[in-house]
């Protein structure tokens, strides 16, 4: 019976293989854990860049965009005081005509609440 | 089970077979932890980057809206300043006009109708103050028509009030002034002034929205026009 100590011997090493193999599997599975995390790091990256690029092409058309309306709407003013200083000039002589008009109309008239008092 | 006891190559098949199963249960398992593993590699990076990207569409939604709305403001301040610059414009012209008509006021008093313009205002003043003793201030060079004016005005004020009043000239206003009259009664307490200058203040302010109409028409943005 010499020989059983050899087969446990035997048996023995087959378990402490088997027990690499499971421990292979278990650093894989802690490399695949890392790797998730620097994977997803790196897409967070991409999508991150690719949102700023969107925003900036966003913020570079609303830019232009207010610049053109500022254009339009100084454009629309100036306008504007053309008409009001052309009316103005066909009209302020009358009006002050009818300003002049009325400093000198006067109508002497009792209070409506008083009475003539008669002798 | 064997009734009787294993020869060498019985044990040694045994053995292999053990060996075998051993490797076996250990292959199994290992790959049962590998297939775990990537399972668990998909989800946690899945959920990685879904919760970065829910944060970044967040950052990135808020300054969205900030750029939007400092746009918006923007806009309204264009609009603001634009109509300031209307407004500043009407108002300039506004002044323009009561400044011509303050220059034109002297030449009221040279008129044909001035001896009748102060005999109106005279009574005018005497019906506003109603009171038995009244001076008439007026400037010198007015103080000869005013004479006849106030004798006029005080007939004209018992004609139309039943009253009666006493009055005195006083030629104390300045030769500043475009002309008129200013009442002071009461013991000096009461002072009217219907002088032209002031007539024309007032005027400038009541008459208002009438000059803006016929300065520059109709105001669109009211809802009711008097």
């Amino acid at each position: 019976m010499a020989g059983q100590s050899q087969n446990i011997q035997t048996l023995l090493e087959a378990e402490k293989e088997a027990q690499k193999l499971v421990q292979q599997s278990r650093q894989y599975r802690t490399q695949r854990l890392k790797d998730a995390h620097s994977e997803a790091t790196k897409e967070i990256e991409d999508y991150k860049a690719q949102k700023e690029q969107e925003f900036k092409s966003y913020e570079a058309s609303h830019t232009g965009n207010t610049q053109s309306v500022q254009a339009t709407v100084d454009k629309e003013t100036d306008a504007k005081l053309r008409v009001i200083s052309q009316q103005y000039e066909k009209n302020k002589d009358a009006v002050v005509k009818k300003l002049l008009d009325r400093v000198i109309l006067v109508q002497p008239e009792l209070h409506r609440n008083l009475e003539k008092l008669e002798e | 089970m064997a009734s009787r006891p294993m020869n060498d190559e019985e044990v040694l098949t045994e053995m292999n077979k053990m060996v075998a199963f051993i490797k076996q249960e250990a292959l199994e398992k290992a790959r049962e932890v590998r297939v775990k593993a990537d399972e668990e590699f998909s989800i946690e990076k899945a959920k990685l980057v879904k919760q970065a990207q829910q944060a970044i569409n967040a950052q990135y939604e808020k300054k969205r809206k900030g750029a939007e709305v400092s746009q918006k403001i923007a806009h309204s301040t264009l609009t603001n300043k634009s109509r300031l610059r209307i407004l500043h414009l009407r108002e300039q012209h506004l002044q323009d006009l009561f400044q011509a008509a303050r220059e034109q006021l002297a030449t009221l008093a040279s008129s044909s109708q001035y001896v009748q313009f102060l005999q109106g205002i005279i009574a005018q003043g005497f019906l506003q103050l109603l009171e038995a003793e009244v001076s008439i201030h007026v400037r010198e060079a007015d103080a000869a028509a005013a004479k006849d004016a106030a004798a006029a005005a005080s007939n004209q004020y018992t004609e139309i009030s039943g009253r009666r009043v006493k009055y005195e000239l006083v030629s104390s206003l300045s030769p500043d002034l475009a002309g008129g009259i200013k009442l002071v009664s009461g013991n000096k307490r009461i002072t009217l002034d219907n002088s032209l200058d002031e007539r024309l203040r007032l005027l400038e302010d009541r008459m208002l929205p009438e000059i803006r109409y016929e300065l520059y028409g109709k105001n669109e943005n009211r809802r009711f026009q008097t």
